[in-house]
């Protein structure tokens, strides 16, 4: 996509053409480089930064952040020019694999800063990864509270070793359960941060209170309220500028869901948001059934290999630990057992390369490849991918959701704060 | 951590050092399972605690990591060895080498202590059987005058432990 007609051309400060000084140089062609970054084809060298601001991204290789990054093409993922320049060695015979994926012949693009589409995408993926960790953790515990309780049943029953072994055991189910619990209070925390930076105060709370009944619904709720608030960001956005298709195509979503209550919303301020939440409730009392469908459905679309224990461990502890770790596993699977990964990012590769080929010719078709080229791992994601499309909220959690959303988004539109209509 | 060894080798460069630190605060957030590091003030060499995972055949054992990083960490991998006693394993030796592509030709600067760490824990665990590799003792013969597990030319041929 390199010599396409109408590629803009960057307005790079001179000086952001060349090398830092992040590594020590060996051999740069500084003509082409500021070449390829004045064509926009590679990112420009802005010094990274140590901490990390909004709308910066991380560096996978560096770790520092930087306002965009090139992009693999093979798998998308990010790295700034100076940590590229290293992978790339000039005069090496052997082509360079791709430092994620390994996949051969390393090339990167750039595609300017990421798009909200992007952003979101990505948040989608980080909650899978969460959420996988947690069911990870879980399997985990699970395993180790069946292996405690067998062995204090085995000392329970032989008199001469008892006393010993129990206290043993106990002492070891202590030892390892407080660093899970000190996890879970983190990423409780960081979730909870996350929630609050973005929501109305007692939004935070509500949702804070539910957090014991079900962690993984919590995440997926808040992958739904993080893709309705993106898409409304951007509705409003672009309604002051010119109403786009997709306000109009969200309008008319809304009209549909209400029009089964229409006739008890009753407050014309509160309008959209009324009308949800009395949908809501009505359906609530009619029985709990989409209820319980909203809590165990997430989870067994996302990983369908783990589904099996995930439903086991559903059923059989009650008590839930430290979300966190069992993290790793699945991180780590997916770096250095890169093979399992080629399919995969050649997959999605293709499918961001047509989302850019539409790239030069406006911004608007952009937007739409962006949604329709969801990067689709495998299969096991199609619980996820209709998230971004309108969705049509089933639980009453996931439509009190929808109905703050409207509200807030309201609420911002029209300064006499109707958002408290619903309370 | 003799001096020597500690001399021998080049401080890190700027952007290794920024990296490890931020390895490091991750690691303390969010460290992998079965792993502890074992703090000190040497940001280049990390001594890491590994417990043998549950129902695997070195479940409730553990031991220890050296892993030494490099000027141009993460350009060059780091060096990764098992402190004695090294766990019985058909792909590590006994003095501590570990035949692991991922800490030589297969390194990639995307990868992580916390990475590698798991790496080396699946490949521990995925063992069946708890013995030294065929040629332990040519190889560590080879290797007396300390020389480093990277200097070895690996030939990986086994994908399945």
């Amino acid at each position: 996509m390199g010599n396409k007609l109408g590629r803009r051309r960057q307005v790079v400060d001179e000086k952001y053409t060349k090398p830092q000084g992040l590594y020590n140089q060996k051999e740069v062609d500084t003509k082409r480089l500021r070449k390829l970054i004045l064509e926009s084809k590679l990112a420009p060298c802005y010094p990274g930064d140590e901490e990390s601001t909004c709308d910066l991204e991380e560096c996978p290789i560096c770790f520092l952040y930087y306002p965009s990054l090139n992009r693999s093409r093979c798998c998308t993922k990010g790295i700034c020019t100076e940590c590229f320049l290293q992978m790339k060695v000039p005069n090496s015979t052997r082509p360079t694999p791709c430092p994620f994926c390994k996949t051969s012949n390393y090339a990167v693009e750039y595609r300017g800063v990421k798009t909200k589409e992007e952003k979101g995408i990505e948040q989608i993926e980080e909650q899978r990864v969460i959420e996988a960790k947690i069911r990870m953790r879980q399997k985990e515990l699970q395993d180790e509270e069946e292996r405690m309780q067998k062995r204090q049943d085995l000392s329970s029953s032989s008199r001469t070793m008892g006393p010993v072994e129990v206290d043993h055991g106990s002492v070891g189910v202590l030892s390892r359960r407080s660093p899970a619990d000190e996890e879970e209070i983190v990423s409780a925390d960081q979730l909870c941060s996350t929630a609050i930076s973005r929501q109305p105060p007692h939004l935070g709370t509500n949702r804070d209170d539910e957090f014991d009944m079900d962690l993984e619904e919590i995440m997926v709720n808040e992958a739904i309220w993080r893709s309705i608030q993106e898409k409304h960001n951007k509705a409003i956005a672009r309604s002051v500028a010119a109403p786009s298709e997709q306000y109009v195509s969200e309008d008319h979503y809304v009209s549909q869901t209400t029009a089964p209550s229409a006739g008890s919303a009753s407050s014309p301020s509160g309008g959209l948001a009324c009308a949800i939440a009395a949908l809501a409730e009505r359906q609530q009392m009619s029985g709990e059934s989409s209820f319980s469908h909203n809590t165990t459905m997430p989870s067994y679309n996302v990983l369908p290999n783990y589904s099996q224990f995930y439903q086991t461990a559903v059923q059989d502890s009650d008590s839930y630990v430290a979300p966190e770790s069992g993290a790793e596993l699945a991180q780590g699977a997916g770096i250095p057992m890169a093979s399992d990964d080629g399919e995969w990012n050649m997959d999605r590769g293709s499918e961001v390369a047509e989302a850019g080929t539409s790239y030069a010719s406006s911004d608007s078709p952009r937007d739409a490849g962006g949604i329709s080229a969801l990067p689709q791992p495998n299969e096991l994601d199609a619980g996820f991918q209709n998230l971004p499309a309108p969705i049509v909220p089933e639980s009453f959690e996931e439509q009190m959701m929808l109905a703050m959303a409207f509200s807030l988004a309201e609420a911002r539109a029209v300064t006499s704060g109707p958002g408290t209509a619903w309370q | 951590m003799t001096s020597s060894s500690a001399a021998s080798r080049k401080a890190l460069s700027k952007i290794a050092s920024n990296r490890l630190q931020k390895e490091l605060v991750e690691w303390q957030v969010n460290p992998p399972v079965g792993f502890k590091h074992k703090v000190t003030d040497n940001l280049q060499r990390w001594v890491i605690e590994v417990n043998g995972a549950p129902g695997t055949l070195y479940a409730n054992e553990t031991y220890q990591l050296q892993v030494d990083f490099p000027e141009h960490y993460p350009m060059e991998a780091p060096q990764v060895i098992f402190l004695p006693p090294a766990p019985l394993h058909p792909h590590i030796y006994s003095n501590g080498h570990i035949c692991l592509d991922i800490l030589y030709d297969s390194w990639s600067p995307a990868m992580t202590v916390s990475s590698v760490c798991i790496s080396i824990l699946s490949m521990l665990s995925s063992s069946t059987v708890k013995q030294r590799p065929e040629d332990n003792d040519r190889y560590v013969k080879n290797c007396r005058n300390g020389r480093s597990p990277k200097e070895t030319r690996w030939w990986f041929h086994d994908d399945k432990v």
